[in-house]
């Protein structure tokens, strides 16, 4: 089966003003599909940057990405927000929700860009609610819901289009370690529930306890990538 | 869901909006007031100073405004008289001979335009008849009558039933001269007139200055002057058949037209810096509010919506305070304008100086397509093209302002 991810040399070099800031310096990396992958190294590796690029966020200086084997570097901006669209959910830091929409709104909100009609819409959403714990809050704002909540509502968002794919950034960064507990077991229950790859970047040492995989960088190098569940083995 | 999304971000600050908001109301709500007054102030200055004795047009033989000689006529004036007043917009008609000449009363003379007028159409195309402060009008029996200017009269020392001897140059080039008693003294308020107008009827003019059926001038009234002018097409017309001139207002007072030109070009510099101020407050305002949801557009773009989209987010935002300001200020603007319109301004102690201006003492502003609209469309235009401005910031955008600025 083609591996959802495959990144090989992937570099990405930032220019601030003469100088050259390389955070990718030679990526190689494959995901298969259902993994459930943690990236984690000190702060500057590059751990962002190869997220961004993974989902067509950002282009590589160098290199070249496979989303489901194919390459992406020949897409234009419109067919990289179709394949994001389609393909690949994300969870950010914080703050990520529209904060002048309900929750449920939220989630419904992405399945109106792809297109599903009205009905089925308000369906997928509440169910996607559900799935992450939030039966009951469908109409409360970003603003009344907790941090954990609104991640939850972020990961319902990232799951409601039944994405291959989740990218997650530090989504525990602003958790107290119950709620960042309960995230971690919420995605781990929908990777094994449904299928779907996580790449969630974070320092989080419990999060990365449970991963199935385990990869670091340093640098804008992959310096480790064990897999470290008996499950993988 | 575009809509929604923008009527809601609208409500996110609802103070920043709403002084937005009521930054548009005012201003546009001022325009539609200020413009109406203006227009009604002219519009009132023009049917003033013309209802005075010009009329609201005039047909005149071809030169005759550069070089107004009584030997330059119009034949069977009655003719046209009665085709101008079957022109819808032309009330009255009223053809008059022009003559130049001196007045003499015991050893006092003066010089003066002694005008031969029809007294029933010439009461409607003119104020003087309403303005007789002695005695009475000329009536259509009178035969050897005269009314004459209040300055007139009093250089003259003449009064009501006192005659006057009239010296002229026919249209012939012989001596015209007559004796006419004063039946009334008029007083226009506009001095130049009191100090230099006497008429008389048309068919004894015409007898004295050798006119035969001639005259030479035909002056034109109505209701209003935007009916004159709108009858202007088919007046010029009835003017080009018989071979004579047709005058509309600014050509009978170029200096008026000049004034009003001057003054309007000197308010549009007032209007334009009021649109451009409010413009400048709300772009800001939208910039600012767009510059705050950088991260915010950032995870829009990330999960797949399109800048465009975006853009046309913001700038709905935008469209929908510029209409609602718009509306709810012409609604504001036009209300008060309308009732000023029936109630009048009063400026008390200043009639005096607006008679001089040829303005009554109530002024009325006039509310048109063009008072009204003007400032709401030129408000809204301005937003509307600068809100490119935003949405061109919008636009540079990028999905990877989600993943860095949280
Ligand atoms: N827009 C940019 N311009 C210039 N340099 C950048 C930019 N974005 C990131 N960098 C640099 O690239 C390197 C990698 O940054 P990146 O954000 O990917 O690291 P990270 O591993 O996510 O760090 P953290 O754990 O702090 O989130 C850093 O040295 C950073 O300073
Ligand atoms: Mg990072």
């Amino acid at each position: 089966m083609t591996p959802i991810i495959q990144c090989r040399g992937v570099e990405r070099t930032y220019t601030q003003g003469a100088v050259a800031v390389p955070a990718l310096r030679g990526v190689d990396l494959t995901i298969g599909r259902g993994d459930f992958a943690t990236l984690a190294g000190p702060s500057g590796s590059g751990k962002t940057t190869l997220l961004s690029v993974i989902g067509g966020l950002d282009r590589p200086s160098a290199g070249e990405i496979l989303i489901e084997g194919r390459s992406i570097g020949g897409l234009d901006a419109a067919q990289l927000a179709e394949l994001r669209l389609h393909k690949i959910g994300f969870v950010f830091q914080s703050y990520s929700l529209i904060p002048v929409l309900t929750a449920l709104e939220n989630v419904e909100f992405i399945l109106r860009l792809l297109g599903v009609p009205r009905a089925e819409r308000l369906a997928r959403a509440r169910e996607a609610l559900h799935q992450v714990g939030l039966a009951g809050l469908e109409d409360r704002r970003p603003a009344r819901l907790s941090g954990g909540q609104q991640q939850r509502v972020a990961v319902a968002r990232a799951l409601a289009p039944r994405p291959a794919l989740v990218l997650a950034d530090e989504p525990t960064a602003n958790l107290d370690s119950a709620n960042a507990g309960e995230l971690i077991a919420l995605m781990q229950d929908l990777n094994a529930a449904s299928g779907i790859t996580f790449l969630i970047a974070t320092h989080d040492a419990r999060v990365i306890a449970h991963s199935r995989r385990h990869i670091e960088m340093t640098d804008g190098r992959i310096t480790l990538d064990e897999s470290s569940s008996p499950a993988a083995a | 869901m575009l809509l929604l999304l923008a009527w809601r971000n609208l409500w996110r600050r609802p103070q920043r909006t709403l002084l937005s908001l009521l930054s548009i109301t005012l201003v546009v709500a001022l325009l539609v007031c200020m413009l109406s007054f203006q227009r009604g102030v002219y519009q009132a200055m023009k049917e003033n100073t013309l209802g005075v004795f010009d009329g609201y047009a005039q047909f005149q033989p071809p030169g005759y405004r550069d070089d107004p000689t009584i030997d330059r006529s119009i034949e069977h004036p009655a003719a046209i008289v009665r085709d101008a007043l079957a022109i819808q917009g032309v009330g009255a008609a009223g053809a008059r001979v022009n003559g130049f000449g001196i007045l003499a009363s015991g050893a006092r003379s003066y010089g003066a335009l002694i005008a031969g007028v029809e007294p029933r159409s010439e009461s409607q195309l003119s104020s003087i008849a309403a303005t007789v402060r002695e005695g009475r009008y000329l009536n259509d029996t009178d035969s050897d009558a005269a009314v004459l200017g209040e300055l007139l009269a009093r250089n003259l020392r003449v009064a009501v039933g006192d005659t006057v001897s009239v010296l002229g140059a026919a249209r012939d080039g012989s001596v015209a001269a007559d004796v006419l008693t004063v039946v009334g003294i008029f007083r226009s308020g506009i001095p130049q007139l009191d100090r230099s107008i006497l008429e008389m009827p048309l068919a004894r003019a015409q007898d004295a200055f050798d006119m035969s059926d001639r005259a030479n001038t035909i002056a034109l009234g109505g209701r209003t002057l935007a009916g004159v002018d709108a009858a202007l097409p088919r007046l010029s017309a009835l003017g080009a058949r018989h071979g004579i001139a047709l005058l509309d207002w600014q050509a009978l007072e170029p200096a008026m037209r000049d004034a009003i030109a001057l003054k309007y070009a000197m308010s549009l510099l007032l209007y334009l810096t009021l649109v451009a101020v409010v413009a400048f407050i709300i772009l800001n305002a939208l910039l600012m509010s767009v510059l705050e949801r950088t991260q915010e557009f950032g995870v829009l773009l990330a999960v797949g919506m399109r800048a465009r989209a975006i853009g046309l987010m913001v700038w709905l935002e935008l469209l929908t305070l510029a209409l609602s300001g718009c509306a709810l200020g012409f609604l504001i603007g036009a209300g008060a304008t309308l009732w000023l319109e029936r109630r009048g301004i009063s400026f008390g102690s200043l009639s005096q100086l607006l008679a001089q201006y040829g303005l009554p003492p109530r002024l009325h502003p006039a509310l048109d397509l063009v008072s009204a609209l003007t400032g709401p469309v030129a408000i809204l235009v301005a937003i509307v093209l600068g809100g490119m401005v935003p949405y061109a910031r919008v636009a540079r955008l990028t999905a990877l302002a989600a993943m860095r600025s949280a």
